[in-house]
């Protein structure tokens, strides 16, 4: 994982996603509500990224590339996601001592993305993959 | 009147204009549930088995045999169910001698269980209108995912002790690591936190309760909540996932505070549940085990996180998925085992875990083709009939179904 | 907000009173509060050599002429609302002529409410009862203040 900046990556749900899961998580409404990241002003500059354009999500578990978004608050060094197959892909799937699993906050590294955003075809096929 | 079952408000004023048996115009459903209401027409899931469709009596069998076959089986989901299905789904489990458990065991399960067992002190939401005068949104943002939460219970009505609308009779505060929208409407009472800082802001908050000097940045605000909280009358806490998964497994912190609320004035907690019946499910396996998920009825009844989808799927070896998509919201780790396994997912629409299941068996939409009961997210008993006539059989008849032929 | 100045440096500045107002600012007034027309200036309309200011003012004024702009300058952006009845719940008119329903966070049953939720998303009837409108228009902003989206504006 070598590049790219390290980010706190908060996961949250809002109600334009889950209008489009209710149409079909097969959509492109659906994949465009879900598959974004809201980053801070700063940490984009830093990035060379423009809202939009694609960013490239990494952990040791999975990555993604997802949409730019920019926050309309600052909060330098954290991320926030929809909870979705996309960010799950980020997830590590290890239970904590305390036999919990962590869905809501996790770190990344974050870059200027090549190409399109993952498409959910793609992540299943990965789920797939042996 | 009809119902919605877009989330677990089950809101119960809804109008709908029936076009020849068809849904038209809708009054007060809102954005969500009309969406909801609109999904019937769309993405729905057809019966399959290994990929090719087939008829759902088919389905149905071949989900039986599955299961029969298995020797750890799990059924999980069940939050989108009515209180039918999750009755039938415990016996189901119990028949089979397998493991049962729900999307709560990685949410708001122990908030739940301390509720249902009495040790965190709660009320209706109807109380809530009626009295309360102060409502704390914890980790929680109802304006996304409950939309109605406010306007007809918890901030704006009017209500018995609450006559004078919310600009003088009530108080909104919200706790929160980033600016919902919840916590745009909060205004002045929004109380952002660093992630994960959910336990600093009890110890603070307890502290300002008492009196000493709490250890934040802004001493004074802090101070300020603690007099406004000892001056309510009727408090009430609601909380969301984001309390949850910053407190982990341990509540003790929280239940504290709670109790030294509840030393000075009255203050109740009601969660902000995902799926419309997930306050059922939770009632349900509590009323019949004494725990609210994940339990096991291999050997007798034995509940512990060994039993929760994250940890049973390396062991079971046949999973009944119920009206729930784990396999998109969970780690794609846990979602690769899901895929592996010997999966049957009996659901209203097309997910990812339809899509990674070996039998596939498409159920009716509670609330608007099928009737039922279920529990609102404070335990309330909301009782429905369908609107539309619909092929697609109910959740309770299909779970039964199974089970006959187990 | 489209303020006075800007309306006011698009109209001929003459002071001709055939818009039956003293002065073009006080026109400039009448055009924001939708109490006269642009039609009402008849030398604007008229006279080729302020065509580029006609032009101008109508698409300066476009929002306030809108379909969606009801009278009272109330516009609804249906694409952001949540459908959560916060303003319906929160509107004074409602809160007074639908004591049973949207006073109590139901949905109408009066007849009477200004505000409720259709398909999903906010509507506005009987806007002549918003307490904007009229000879005597308070500035309520309960509608606004309640929104978790800013779905509804002023203008
Ligand atoms: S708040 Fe929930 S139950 Fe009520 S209309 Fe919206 S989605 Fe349906
Ligand atoms: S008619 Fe037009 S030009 Fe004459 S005073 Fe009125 S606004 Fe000014
Ligand atoms: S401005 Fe006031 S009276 Fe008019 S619709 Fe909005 S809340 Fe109701
Ligand atoms: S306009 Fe705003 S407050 Fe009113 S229903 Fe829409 S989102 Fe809710």
């Amino acid at each position: 994982m070598a590049g790219g900046k390290e980010l706190t990556v908060i996961t949250y749900r809002g109600i334009f996603q889950e209008v489009e899961e209710a149409r079909g998580m097969y959509s492109d409404g659906y994949r465009d509500q879900s598959a974004v990241v809201a980053l801070d002003g700063g940490d984009m500059k830093e990035m060379g990224i423009e809202a939009g354009r694609p960013v490239h999500l990494e952990t040791a578990s999975g990555d993604v590339v997802v949409a730019a978004k920019l926050s309309e608050e600052a909060h330098p060094g954290v991320a926030f996601m929809p909870a979705s197959p996309w960010s799950a892909q980020l997830l590590s799937g290890e239970v904590g001592e305390d036999g919990f699993l962590e869905l809501k906050m996790f770190t990344v590294r974050a870059s200027s993305g090549e190409g399109r955003v993952t498409s959910i075809e793609e992540i299943e096929a990965v789920i797939r993959a042996p | 009147m009809a119902f919605c079952t877009g989330c677990s408000l089950l809101c119960d004023d809804i109008v709908v204009d029936l076009d020849g048996g068809k849904i038209g115009k809708t009054m007060n459903l809102c954005r969500k549930g009309h969406a909801h209401y609109s999904s019937i027409g769309s993405g729905r899931l057809t019966p399959c088995v290994d990929g090719s469709e087939v008829g759902v009596e088919d389905a149905m069998m071949a989900a039986a045999e599955v299961l029969a076959g298995a020797d750890n089986p799990l059924l999980f989901g069940w939050g989108a169910s009515t209180l039918e299905a999750q009755r039938a789904g415990v016996d189901l489990a119990k028949k089979l001698g397998g493991a049962i458990d729900d999307p709560s065991s990685y949410s708001q399960g122990l908030i739940t269980e301390k509720i249902i067992a009495g040790d965190l002190p709660t009320c209706t939401l109807d109380d809530v209108r009626n009295f309360a005068d102060v409502s704390i949104y914890w980790g929680d943002d109802p304006s996304s995912s409950h939309p109605r939460h406010m306007s007809r219970f918890s901030y704006f009505p009017r209500g018995e002790k609450r006559q004078r609308g919310y600009e003088e009779d009530r108080e909104a505060i919200v706790i929160d690591v980033r600016k919902s929208p919840t916590a745009q409407i909060a205004a002045d009472g929004f109380f952002k936190i660093t992630p994960g800082g959910d336990g600093a802001f009890i110890e603070a908050l307890v502290a300002s309760l008492a009196g000493k000097i709490p250890k934040v940045e802004d001493k004074k605000r802090m101070l300020n909540l603690g007099t406004k909280l000892r001056k309510a009358k009727f408090g009430a806490i609601f909380t969301g996932q984001g309390l949850a998964h910053s407190l982990r497994g341990d509540l003790s912190g929280f239940v504290s505070l709670v109790g030294k609320l509840n030393e000075i004035t009255r203050f109740s907690v009601i969660p902000t549940l995902g799926d419309y019946n997930t306050r059922g499910f939770n009632q349900t396996l509590f009323d019949e085990t004494g725990h609210v998920n994940s339990v096991s009825f291999k050997d007798g009844v034995r509940h512990g996180r060994e039993f929760s989808i994250a940890r049973l799927l390396d062991s079971c070896d046949a999973v009944m998925v119920m009206g729930s998509d784990p396999a998109a919201a969970l780690p794609a780790a846990i979602a690769k085992k899901l895929e592996r396994a010997a999966m049957v997912a009996v659901g209203s629409h097309r997910n990812m875990t339809t899509d990674f299941a070996k039998v596939s068996v498409p159920m009716a939409v509670a609330g608007i083709e099928a009737g039922g009961s279920c529990l609102r997210t404070d335990g309330v008993r909301v009782e429905f009939d369908g609107l539309v006539r619909s092929d697609h059989l109910s959740d309770v008849d299909i779970i039964k179904r199974i089970m006959e032929a187990v | 907000m489209i303020s006075v100045m800007e309306v006011y440096q698009l109209l001929p500045k003459t002071n001709c009173k055939r818009c039956g107002l003293p002065t073009c600012m006080a026109f400039a007034v009448a055009l924001i509060s939708r109490e006269k027309t642009i039609e009402d200036c008849t030398p604007l309309l008229e006279e080729a050599k302020y065509e580029k200011k006609l032009a101008g003012l109508r698409e300066l004024l476009a929002p306030i002429l809108s379909a969606d702009a009801t009278e009272t300058g109330m516009v609804i952006h249906p694409e952001k609302c949540y459908g959560c009845g916060n303003c319906v719940v929160a509107c004074p008119v409602n809160v007074a002529s639908d004591p049973k329903g949207t006073a109590i966070g139901r949905g109408p049953v009066s007849g009477k409410a200004i505000l409720m939720v259709e398909d999903g998303v906010v509507k506005c009837v009987n806007v002549d009862e918003c307490r904007r409108f009229g000879p005597e228009k308070v500035l309520c902003n309960a509608c606004i203040a309640t929104c978790p989206s800013k779905a509804i504006e002023f203008i």
